[in-house]
Order: structure tokens, then C-alpha cells, then sequence
């Protein structure tokens, strides 16, 4: 039976003849610009102002408990943050609802800071005017991004993003940028 | 535009088998076991999409530093509540509408089996209840997304899992009445448009269920303790195959509303079939691998793997939405010259801007373009490690989920259900005015959503004070993306207001003017 003469319903003659010019030409259009933002994006990369390159290994709650005590403990001061010199690298964990422990940070420098979950996913985000660094926190995988401080210093505040229980609002941590 | 109905001899048999009407305005013929379910539907949808809605306002209002309407636990609640209902049951509740709609009706057809087609609603429904109760209890609070090792209530788990089987057997049926359609000769020849975007949407959705189960089957077991444990990251990337490409159904879905709408209430259709089916086969070809952009700041997948499926297959899966964009412009415009539009700009005018599908098929457009460019900006690496679970993200997929789909599910009813319970839309005007303040009010809270993302307000979170550490630019964008939750709260209500009133106290007619009303100025 024919389809209806409604347009719901209708197919048109000829329907699947190769398609005129106009759309051809505009098909391209949207494939090319497709790809020239697909290489922005890649020189991003490259040439961009911020970027963090991140790497991720496996572990576990029970070892990243361990590795970030035996840190805390190493460069613990007195203010009970841990003072992290230029060249090492710095060790968290997200807890529900802390970030564990405020680092100390020298103005300027590269450092790699590596974090996981010993409980639920935690989102790791540093608030920055437009500059936020926001990473995924999971139990089982470490993350580690390799930032570079602010010339600026001051106290950076660490917000938990990810939903990780009914405390999630109080979670937070520092990182402090000092000269 | 009614139009004589054609009359085939070999289907007097087929005929007698069930009760049937023929439609005043499309010329197709309606069983009446096709037109009950699609009613049931869409109902349903209408119901989930009110709760849904009433638990996105009062996120909204509690979200607005000035305002902090519920408590942290009801607001955990409210949002778990908020992503099941308006982003898993009202979308779903409405495409199994629109698939039995596209599997029968148009094509002058039975269902396969209208036993299997109620048994799905059924178990839809029961699912759905079943999550919604446990989670306004208070035992579920893991947000729509629950993530382990975040544990909820076992009926959470086991009411998303029945849901999902009613769906999944809602999709046979549409697969099967397509079969039964052609095996016995009502159905020849290529699918009607239509009902060929629903069948790709109805492939996504069951990919994106299949997903769906993998994930939350071992989620489950592990809430009730048979399961020692879950890696969240793998339960992320079964999750978000659910999660992502259940957005592309909804996509797909709101691309058929264009097109349903462009029909019904221009008269007409795309300038070249063969081009708006391509891009709907571009759909099926890219949405799986993007899903990768939900992992580009996470600790699993290289950063070769990230580039590849989470930007650039990102930025080819823009291509189909900006040729269907420019078909479903193309086709009115086109249809318009014919009638004797002038200029460059002219068959603009020739549009009836007071109606609700014209208005729907406009602000849907608009907003789905925004929401898609703030998409697509945040699948470049560096750009989404400063976006990634701000508020940047609730302001892109309330542009493309809420004022993209959502828009065009409500404009298309406007049409849809007045044609299969044959009354007259209650309250026409209200409904123009309802989708442009809905427009309005997503417009308003997303533009805002997004500049709070910028700054770094976190999503999901009751509260954004951080005991008096908060930077103090972070109140004013999260107040006025309060207000404008509760403008497209008031239009929302709306909406429900006019299907139910129009349901049962709108003025019973078969005059095609009056049941499709024209968008033709």
C-alpha cells in the first residue's frame, strides 16, 4: 500500500537520488570545519597557556592511606600542613569530606601532585577565576597532574565536584602558594 | 489538509481483526490498541516530567545562594529524584510513545502485540515507581548517576533495572510491529521518515540500555552485599554508555519532533529525505565511542584515547545535528517560497509566530544550538579540565536535554494529543506563552550556570559557602540561575496544566483546523 499523501507520512519520489549540490557543499563545509577544530584542539596542546598533563597508575585505598601518611609525616611543619619543596612530588588524598593534607607550595615552580579516593569517587577541583584545574577522583586509581604555581601567593581553596555523600558540601582542602 | 483515505482491497481482513478510526488530519488509520498505549505513554511522560520538574525548581531555589529552599538531605533527594525523572523516565516514557506512535499509525498499522505493548508499560511503570518512592524516602540519595562505592537502598537498583526490561521489551514490539507491518503488506517500501529517525533512536536506546544493565546489575549486587566490589571507573564507562548515548536517543528524538512538527503544522518536510536520513545514520555511526568525553579528566584512559574519542569523534557528532538544522530550516523555507515568500528573510514573516509548534520548533533550536557549541567547547582537553563537573556542565545538557529535547517533546504534544484523542488543545495561547517563558527561564538559568561554571561553582553541591571561603563572586550567577529554574518551573506547571485539562475537558472535535492548527501566518 502507498504511503499517505500527508507530509507525516509521506516519502517522496526519487527520494534517495544522489543529493544536490547545496547540501554536498554544505556537508563539507561542517566536515572541514570539524576538522580544523579537531586540530585547535590537538594545538591546544602545544601552544595553550594552561595545560596540565596528567598521568594515572592503579592502587589501592589501603596502599594510598600508607603512601600519603608516609608523606604527610616526612614533610609535616609545625602549622601541621605538609611544606613541599620544589622538585618533589606532592601526595593527597580525598576522604569523605576532607582533602588530605594542605600542601605548601613554592610561587612559581613545577610541581606533580598525585591524588586518589580511600573511600567513594571525589572530584578534585582548585578554584580559580576562569582557571579551575577539576580532575576526577577515584578509589583504586591514582591521578597526578603536573602544575605549575601561581607567581602569586596566597591560599588556593580545593572543592570536592563530585557527589560523594551528604557531606559533600564541607569538603574541602588547601593548597598554599608561598615565596 | 484532510485527504481522501486510500482504500486497499487485501486489507479488509486485516481491518476486521481490531477496532480502527481513520485520522481527519494525516488520512492514516488508528487501532485503537495503538492509540491507548501511545495516550498511556505519553501520560505517563507528562507525569514524570512534573516530578522531574518539580524536584529541578526546587534544586534551583536551593541552589540560589539567597534563597537555600530544602536541606542538605532533602536537596541530595531532590537531585537524585531530578535526574531519574526528568532525565531517564520522562524521555523514555515519551520515545516508547512516539515509537508505538511511528510503528503503527503511520504506517497504517496494528502493533505486533498489544499484550507485549502493555506488559512494557507495565514494568516501565512499576520500575519507575518503585525508584522514585525509594528515593523521595530518603535510602537512595546517590544522585541519578550512582556512582559505587556509593550505596543505595536495593529497590533503587531493582527499580531501574525493571524499568529498564520494560523498555527494552517496549523496543521489540516497536521492532516487531515494523515486521508485522510489512510481512502482511500494509507496510511497503522504504520507512516513513519518521519512523525511521525513531527506529535509529530506538537502536541507541537499546545500546545505551544494554549498557545500562552491565553497569547497574553488579552495582546492585554490590548494595545488597553479594559483591565484594565495584571499580567505579569501569562502572563509569558502562554507566555513561547508558548515560551519554541515552542523550543521543533523546536527540534523536527531538529531531523527529522537528520534523513531526514541521509536518503537522506546515504541511510539510524536508527539501531531501535522503539527506536528513544520512544524518541519522551519522548518529548511530558516532555516539558510542564519544562517550569518551566523560572520562577526559579521570584517572583510566590514555591521553591518545581521549583526544581521539572524546574530542574529535565529539566534534564529527556535531555534523548530523547542523545538517538536520539545516534541513528542518531549509524545508520551511523552502515550503514558503513556494506559497510565495519573498527576500531574504521574508518566509520568516509567513510563519505564525502565536503558534506553540512554530514557538517550540524555534526556541528548541535556538537553545539546542547554544547547548551544542557549549558541548562541543568542552571536549578540548585543556578547556575541559577547567569546565569538568562545574556548573558549565548542568548548563550544557539543560540546553540540549531541556531546552533542545524537552522543548520539542512539548511543542510536538501540543499536536500529537490533540490528534489522538481527537479534542481541541485547551488554552492555545497559554500554550505559545508557555514554551516562550519555559525558553526564557532555561536561557536565563543556563547563561548563568554557565558563568558560575567559569568561576568554578561546583555541581551537585547543597551549598557553596565553604564556611566563609567561597570566593564572593560566587552568589550572584547561582541567584539568577534560581530565578530563571523558576520561570521554566512556572511554564513547566504550565504545560502539565494544559495536556491534563486538554485530556479531559478539551472540546471533543474531528475538524482537522481546529486538531492541527496551522502555523501558516
Amino acid at each position: 500500500m502507498a504511503a499517505t499523501e500527508s507530509p507525516i507520512a509521506s516519502l517522496p519520489p526519487g527520494w534517495s537520488k544522489r543529493l544536490p549540490r547545496d547540501e554536498r557543499l554544505f556537508m563539507w563545509l561542517i566536515v572541514v570545519s570539524a576538522l580544523v577544530m579537531s586540530v585547535f584542539s590537538i594545538g591546544w596542546l602545544v601552544w595553550g597557556n594552561q595545560n596540565v598533563p596528567t598521568a594515572s597508575y592503579r592502587t589501592t585505598p589501603e596502599r594510598w592511606g600508607a603512601t600519603v601518611s608516609a608523606f604527610s609525616d616526612k614533610y609535616k611543619g609545625a602549622d601541621g600542613k605538609a611544606h613541599v619543596p620544589p622538585g618533589t612530588d606532592a601526595y593527597m588524598m580525598g576522604a569523605r569530606y576532607v582533602f588530605y593534607p594542605d600542601l605548601v607550595l613554592k610561587a612559581g615552580h613545577k610541581y606533580t601532585i598525585w591524588i586518589s579516593s580511600v573511600d567513594v569517587l571525589h572530584g578534585f577541583s582548585i578554584v580559580g577565576n576562569h582557571e579551575n584545574i577539576n580532575l576526577e577522583i577515584a578509589p583504586m586509581h591514582a591521578i597526578g597532574a603536573t602544575i605549575t604555581t601561581p607567581s602569586t601567593p596566597g591560599t588556593y581553596l580545593i572543592v570536592c565536584n563530585e557527589y560523594c555523600g551528604l557531606g559533600h558540601h564541607g569538603m574541602l582542602g588547601h593548597i598554599i602558594v608561598e615565596r | 489538509m484532510a485527504v481522501a483515505e486510500p482504500v486497499p482491497t487485501p486489507l479488509a481482513d486485516y481491518r476486521a481483526t481490531e477496532a480502527s478510526r481513520w485520522c481527519t488530519v494525516t488520512g492514516l488509520r488508528v487501532y485503537s490498541g495503538a492509540q491507548t498505549l501511545t495516550i498511556a505513554n505519553a501520560v505517563a511522560a507528562v507525569l514524570a516530567l512534573a516530578i522531574g520538574g518539580a524536584f529541578g525548581v526546587a534544586i534551583g531555589l536551593t541552589r540560589a545562594p539567597g534563597m537555600e529552599l530544602l536541606g542538605s538531605s532533602a536537596f541530595y533527594a531532590s537531585l537524585t529524584g531530578h535526574g531519574v525523572a526528568a532525565l531517564i523516565l520522562w524521555p523514555i516514557f515519551f520515545e516508547v510513545a512516539a515509537m508505538v506512535f511511528a510503528s503503527t499509525i503511520l504506517l497504517n498499522a496494528r502493533m505486533f502485540s498489544n499484550t507485549l505493548g502493555w506488559l512494557a508499560f507495565a514494568l516501565m511503570v512499576v520500575g519507575a515507581l518503585m525508584t522514585l518512592v525509594i528515593i523521595v524516602s530518603g535510602d537512595a540519595s546517590v544522585a541519578f548517576t550512582a556512582y559505587p562505592p556509593l550505596k543505595a537502598s536495593q529497590i533503587f537498583y531493582i527499580g531501574y533495572l525493571v524499568f529498564a526490561v520494560g523498555a527494552l521489551l517496549a523496543i521489540v514490539n516497536f521492532t516487531l510491529s515494523i515486521a508485522k507491518a510489512r510481512a502482511e503488506g500494509v507496510l511497503e517500501g522504504s520507512l516513513p521518515l519518521i519512523t525511521y529517525g525513531v527506529a535509529c533512536a530506538a537502536i541507541l536506546a537499546f545500546l545505551s540500555i544494554g549498557s545500562g544493565l552491565v553497569a547497574l546489575l553488579p552495582a546492585w549486587f554490590y548494595s545488597a552485599g553479594w559483591l565484594g566490589g565495584v571499580d567505579p571507573i569501569v562502572y563509569r564507562a558502562w554507566f555513561w554508555g547508558l548515560g551519554h548515548t541515552l542523550q543521543y536517543v533523546n536527540v534523536v528524538a527531538m529531531v523527529v519532533c522537528w520534523y513531526g512538527i514541521l509536518a503537522l503544522a506546515l504541511g510539510t518536510g524536508p527539501v531531501n529525505q535522503k539527506f536528513t536520513r544520512v544524518a541519522f545514520i551519522l548518529y548511530l555511526v558516532f555516539t558510542v565511542p564519544v562517550l569518551g568525553h566523560h572520562f577526559l579528566v579521570d584517572p583510566s584512559l590514555s591521553t591518545g584515547v581521549k583526544i581521539v574519542g572524546g574530542t574529535m569523534l565529539g566534534f564529527a557528532l556535531g555534523v548530523p545535528s547542523l545538517m538536520h538544522g539545516l534541513a528542518v530550516m531549509g524545508g520551511a523555507e523552502a515550503h514558503l517560497r513556494k506559497q510565495g515568500a519573498t527576500g531574504l528573510f521574508g518566509w520568516l514573516k509567513r510563519v505564525k509566530w502565536g503558534n506553540p509548534g512554530i514557538a517550540a520548533l524555534a526556541v528548541s533550536m535556538l537553545i539546542f544550538a547554544i547547548g551544542g557549541w557549549n558541548g562541543t567547547a568542552e571536549t578540548t582537553l585543556p578547556l575541559n579540565m577547567v569546565s569538568h563537573n562545574t556548573m558549565w556542565v548542568p548548563a550544557h545538557l539543560h540546553q540540549v536535554v531541556t531546552g533542545g529535547t524537552t522543548v520539542a517533546f512539548m511543542g510536538f504534544a501540543y499536536y500529537l494529543i490533540p490528534l489522538l484523542v481527537r479534542r481541541r488543545l485547551w488554552g492555545f495561547k497559554w500554550a505559545t506563552f508557555q514554551i516562550y517563558l519555559y525558553g526564557v527561564g532555561m536561557f536565563v538559568m543556563t547563561m548563568a550556570q554557565s558563568w558560575a561554571g567559569t568561576l568554578g561553582v561546583p555541581r551537585r553541591t547543597w551549598e557553596i559557602g565553604y564556611s566563609g571561603q567561597a570566593p564572593s563572586g560566587w552568589d550572584l550567577p547561582m541567584n539568577i540561575a534560581g530565578f530563571g529554574a523558576g520561570l521554566s518551573g512556572v511554564a513547566g506547571a504550565l504545560f502539565v496544566v494544559i495536556m491534563v485539562a486538554t485530556l479531559l475537558i478539551g472540546k471533543r472535535t474531528d475538524d482537522p483546523a481546529e486538531l492541527a492548527p496551522s502555523g501558516l501566518a
